[in-house]
C-alpha cells in the first residue's frame, strides 16, 4: 500500500512517502525550492517522493493531509468574530488567506497530482504530531504528548499509544488544550517581543535565556495561570493573537516587561537592557519547562508507562525536553528528527497506514536520512571545471586526511548521502570543525553562520564516548540521537571544548551510534586519534537565511561563496584554492560597454 | 519620476524603510541568481551566476547594515519596517522560475532588470547626497552593475547569438506584463479589503455574540476527547 503524507500552508511544508507501512523518502519543501521555511504546496517533494520510489501518482492509494482545513477555519473565523472590532484589520488578511487556498486542499491536491477526491483523506494535526512521535519511536507502549503554537483548536494533547503482539496500533489521545492557551504561543510571544521572527527563531530565545536568570518568573506567571487539572491557562489581556501573529503581544504586555526589542537592535548582554532581555528569556524558558514537567509527571502517574514520546514544535526545545527527561519521571522520552509540521508529513502518513487502514505494525527504520543524495560525481566534475583542487579518495585515506584537516583548524564541508528530514543536520549535511578553540567558533561565525553570538555550535560525540565528555543522565543518549537534548558538559572537559560550550556550560550534544553515520563516526575516531578527543563541532550546512543544502552542487556554491576550507562528498574531497583574479576583473565585461550611459 | 524619488529619499523614515526593503529585494535576488548558478549546465555562466550573486548578497547586507545604522541613530518607534513593498520586483526576480528556464531567458531578463536598477540607483545616489555613507553604498553598487549589465549583455549573444535582440525586447515586454499584473493585483487587493471589512462591520456582528457565548461556556484547562472523534470519516476536512 503507497500512502503519500502532505504538511502545507501554514510553515514548512513536506512530503512523505509510506510505502507497505514503511517510509521510504520524506523531504522538506524548502529543501528542493531553496526558500527557508518554504510553506507553498509542496509539489516539488512530492514530485521527488514519487520519482524516487518510481511511482506514479495514480500507482497512490491514498494521499493524507496532515490536519483538517475546515476545522482550522472554524478556529479561525470564531477567534475573529470573538475578537471583534479589534479584528478589524486582520479579517481581511485571514479571510484571503484561508479561502484563497487553505480550504480548498482536496480541489487542490486532486488538482495537482491528478488523483480522484476518494483518495485524499485527513487526520487531525495534533495526531499527526502523535503518530510521528510514537510510531517511529523504538518503544510498543508510550504515553504521548504533543504540543505547539495551534493546530485545529488543539494545541497540546496527551494520550498513549501501544503497538500490540496482533500487529494492531492503537493511538488514543484523551485530552487536549484549546487555543488560545498554548504554550507555543506563549513562547512566540516572547520570540517576537524579542525581534525574532516567530515561527523560526524560538530556538534564538532558547539560546539567550542561558545568558539570563529567570528572575521574571513572577512576571511570566502572570501570563499563564497553572489550573487544578494540570492544565493551564493563558491571561487573555496580554496576548494579540487575533489581531496579527507577528505581534502577538498586547500593550498590557508591554507594560509588564518593558518596550519589545527593535529587530535590527543588537542584543549587548553588557547592558542594562540587554540584560533584561535575556532575563525575560531565561523566565520564559523556565515557565515552559514547569509546566510540561507538571503535564508528564500527572501523565507518567496516570498511565504508568516508562516511555514518553514527545512530539509537536515545542518538542524542537531541547533543554525543555532534558528536564523532561530529568524530572517528569519518564525513564526514556522520544523525540523524533522532525518534530514540528514537516515531520506531520510522515505522521500523517502512519496514521493512516495503521490507523485507518488497520495495516499490521512494521518497524521505521530509527534514522532520519530520508531525503535526497548527494550526487559526488557532479561536485567532482563542477569543481574541476572551476578549477578547484579535486581529489578521490580511498575512504580510510579520505577519513584521515579530513581529520588532519580539521586538527589543523579548517572548517569542513561534510555531504553523505541522503539529506536528513527535519531541521537538524546529523552528519549528512554538516559543517564540521574543531571543538576545542573559541576562535574556530567565532570565525564561523563571522564568515558562514553569520549568527548571534549568543548562538551556541553543538558537537557530535560517538556513542562510546559520550559520557567521557558529557554529563548523561539515563536516557539522554536517546535524545541525543537527534540533537534533541541539551546537557552539561563535563567540566573539566569545558575549556577544552569550548567552542561548543554554551555560557551556562551546557551542549546540545549528538550522540552518534556508528550505525546511524558509519562514515561520521569513522571520522570522529580517527580526529580523535590525531587529538585525543573524539569530539567534532557539528552544524547545518547552510548560510543564515538558507535551507541546509541538499544536492553537492548547492553545497559546493555554498563552499566557494564562503569561508568553508574543504568539502567532502563520498569519496570526493575538494580543497579550496587561494582566491583567483575575479571574473569581474579579468573579462571583456569589466569595462563599460553596454553599461556606460546607464550608471554616468 | 524623479519628484516622486525626492519626496521618497528627503524623509527619514521613508529612506530608512526603502533601504530595509532594498536589503530583502536584493537578498532575494541573490538567492534566485544562486539557484541559477546551481541548476545552469554551463560552466562559464555557473561561475557568472555565482560572481553576480555574491555581489547580490553583499548588497544586501549593505543595504541591512546601513538601514539598521539609521534605525540605531534615529530611535524609531515605527515597530514594523518591512509592511508593504513599494518596490517592483518584491520577491526576488520578478517571482521569476529560475528552474526550467532556458539560460538566454534568464540572461535576457537579469540584463534588463539590471540596467533598470543601474537608472534607479543612479538617480538614487544622486538624491542621497546628504547621508555620504548611503551615497557611497549606491555608488559601489553600481560600480557592480555595470559588471552585471555587461556580462549578461555579452554571454547573451553568446548562448544566442542569433535571437539575442528578440530575446531583450520579449524580457521587457515581460516585465511590463509583470507591472501591468503587480498593480491590477493591488487594486484588486484594495477593493477586495474594502468589501471584506464591510462584510465584517455589517454581516458579522450578529454571530458575534453567539460567539463570544460559547467562550463563556468554554471550560478551562484540559478538554476530553471523545471517543467519537476517532470514528470520524477520514476523508472529512471537520
Amino acid at each position: 500500500m503507497k500512502i503519500l503524507g502532505i504538511s502545507a500552508h501554514y510553515h514548512d511544508s513536506a512530503a512523505a512517502l509510506v510505502i507497505d507501512g514503511v517510509p521510504v523518502c520524506a523531504v522538506q519543501e524548502e529543501r528542493l525550492s531553496r526558500r527557508k521555511n518554504d510553506a507553498g504546496f509542496p509539489l516539488r517533494a512530492i514530485e521527488w517522493c514519487l520519482a524516487s520510489a518510481g511511482t506514479e501518482p495514480a500507482g497512490l492509494d491514498a494521499v493524507v493531509f496532515y490536519e483538517r482545513p475546515m476545522l482550522k477555519f472554524d478556529r479561525i473565523l470564531t477567534s475573529t468574530l470573538r475578537a471583534f472590532p479589534r479584528s478589524w484589520r486582520s479579517f481581511p488578511h485571514a479571510m484571503k488567506n484561508t479561502l484563497g487556498e487553505k480550504v480548498w486542499v482536496r480541489g487542490i491536491i486532486s488538482g495537482q497530482l491528478g488523483i480522484p477526491p476518494q483518495k485524499i483523506l485527513f487526520t487531525d494535526h495534533h495526531a499527526s504530531h502523535a503518530a510521528a512521535a510514537f510510531l517511529t519511536a523504538p518503544t510498543r507502549r508510550a504515553a504521548i504528548l504533543t504540543a505547539d503554537g495551534v493546530g485545529e483548536w488543539a494545541t497540546l494533547t496527551v494520550g498513549d499509544g501501544e503497538r500490540r503482539a496482533d500487529g494492531t496500533t492503537h493511538i488514543t489521545l484523551r485530552r487536549e488544550v484549546r487555543f488560545p492557551h498554548s504554550l507555543g504561543l506563549l513562547y512566540s510571544t516572547f520570540t517576537a517581543w524579542l525581534g525574532f521572527k516567530v515561527n523560526e527563531d524560538e530556538y534564538k530565545v532558547m539560546g539567550l535565556a542561558a545568558y539570563g536568570s529567570p528572575t521574571m518568573l513572577d512576571e511570566v506567571r502572570r501570563l499563564i495561570r497553572p489550573l487544578p487539572d494540570g492544565a493551564f491557562a493563558l491571561a487573555p489581556e496580554f496576548f494579540e493573537f487575533q489581531t496579527t501573529a507577528e505581534r502577538s503581544y498586547s500593550a498590557k504586555f508591554v507594560d509588564l516587561f518593558g518596550p519589545a526589542r527593535h529587530p535590527y537592535d543588537a542584543i549587548d548582554l553588557d547592558s542594562a537592557q540587554g540584560r533584561r532581555f535575556a532575563d525575560c528569556a531565561a523566565s520564559v524558558q523556565r515557565v515552559l519547562e514547569d509546566t510540561l514537567v507538571g503535564i508528564a509527571a500527572r501523565l507518567r502517574r496516570e498511565t504508568g508507562l516508562d516511555d514518553l514520546c514527545f512530539g509537536g514544535g515545542v518538542a524542537l526545545n531541547g533543554v525543555a525536553n532534558a528536564r523532561l527527561l530529568a524530572d517528569s519521571g519518564f525513564e526514556r522520552v522520544f523525540v523524533p528528527p522532525s518534530p514540528g509540521d514537516a515531520g506531520c508529513a510522515i505522521g500523517a502518513a502512519l496514521y493512516a497506514d495503521r490507523i485507518y487502514f488497520g495495516n499490521p505494525d512494521r518497524d521505521v527504520p530509527d534514522h532520519p536520512f530520508w531525503g535526497p543524495v548527494a550526487d559526488a560525481a557532479h561536485l567532482a566534475r563542477a569543481a574541476r571545471e572551476d578549477g578547484q583542487h579535486v581529489e578521490e579518495l580511498p575512504n580510510a585515506v579520505l577519513i584521515d586526511r579530513v581529520a588532519a584537516d580539521l586538527s589543523a583548524g579548517r572548517i569542513v564541508g561534510w555531504m553523505e548521502g541522503a539529506c536528513e528530514f527535519g531541521p537538524r543536520a546529523l552528519g549528512h549535511r554538516s559543517l564540521l570543525a574543531a571543538p576545542h578553540d573559541a576562535a574556530i567558533r567565532d570565525r564561523l561565525n563571522r564568515d558562514i553562520k553569520r549568527r548571534e553570538e549568543f548562538r551556541p555550535f553543538a558537537p557530535v560525540v560517538p556513542a562510546e564516548s559520550a559520557d567521557r565528555f558529557f554529563d548523561l543522565p539515563s536516557g539522554a543518549a536517546r535524545l541525543g540521537r537527534y540533537m534533541s537534548g541539551v546537557f552539561p558538559v563535563r567540566p573539566e572537559w569545558r575549556s577544552r571544548l569550548a567552542a561548543v560550550t554554551h555560557v551556562d556550560g551546557s551542549a546540545r550534544v549528538q550522540v552518534l551510534e556508528r550505525g546511524m553515520a558509519p562514515r561520521l563516526h569513522e571520522l570522529l575516531e580517527a580526529y580523535g586519534r590525531r587529538t585525543g578527543v573524539p569530539v567534532l563541532l557539528n552544524t547545518s550546512f547552510n548560510v543564515a537565511g538558507e535551507p541546509i543544502v541538499t544536492q553537492a552542487l548547492e553545497g559546493y556554491l555554498t563552499f566557494r561563496r564562503c569561508g568553508i576550507d574543504v568539502l567532502v562528498a563520498g569519496p570526493t574531497v575538494v580543497t579550496k584554492r587561494a582566491a583567483s583574479a575575479s571574473l569581474k576583473e579579468s573579462r571583456e565585461w569589466s569595462s563599460s560597454s553596454v553599461a556606460a550611459s546607464t550608471v554616468a | 519620476m524623479r519628484p516622486l524619488h525626492r519626496w521618497v529619499w528627503s524623509d527619514g523614515d521613508r529612506r530608512l524603510r526603502k533601504l530595509l526593503t532594498f536589503a530583502e529585494v536584493e537578498t532575494d535576488g541573490g538567492r534566485d541568481i544562486l539557484r541559477a548558478a546551481e541548476v545552469t549546465p554551463d560552466p562559464l555562466l555557473r561561475r557568472l551566476y555565482l560572481e553576480h550573486a555574491i555581489d547580490e548578497l553583499r548588497h544586501g547586507e549593505m543595504f541591512r547594515d546601513r538601514g539598521a545604522a539609521l534605525v540605531r541613530a534615529r530611535r524609531t518607534t515605527r515597530p514594523v519596517l518591512l509592511d508593504g513593498n513599494p518596490l517592483p520586483g518584491g520577491h526576488g526576480l520578478d517571482d521569476l522560475a529560475i528552474e526550467g528556464e532556458p539560460d538566454h531567458r534568464l540572461l535576457a531578463f537579469l540584463h534588463v532588470a539590471e540596467k533598470s536598477a543601474a537608472g534607479r540607483f543612479a538617480v538614487y545616489r544622486e538624491l542621497v547626497g546628504d547621508d555620504p555613507p548611503t551615497q557611497e553604498i549606491f555608488e559601489k553598487i553600481l560600480r557592480d552593475e555595470v559588471f552585471h549589465m555587461n556580462y549578461t549583455y555579452t554571454q547573451l549573444t553568446r548562448v544566442s547569438p542569433e535571437a539575442y535582440r528578440r530575446h531583450v525586447w520579449h524580457a521587457r515586454a515581460k516585465r511590463l506584463w509583470h507591472r501591468y499584473l503587480r498593480a491590477a493585483a493591488a487594486i484588486a487587493g484594495v477593493f477586495g479589503n474594502t468589501l471584506l471589512r464591510v462584510i465584517y462591520f455589517v454581516a458579522l456582528p450578529p454571530f458575534v455574540w453567539f460567539a463570544r457565548r460559547a467562550e463563556r461556556h468554554e471550560p478551562a484547562g484540559f478538554i476530553p476527547i471523545e471517543p467519537t472523534r476517532g470514528e470520524r470519516s477520514p476523508r472529512s476536512q471537520y
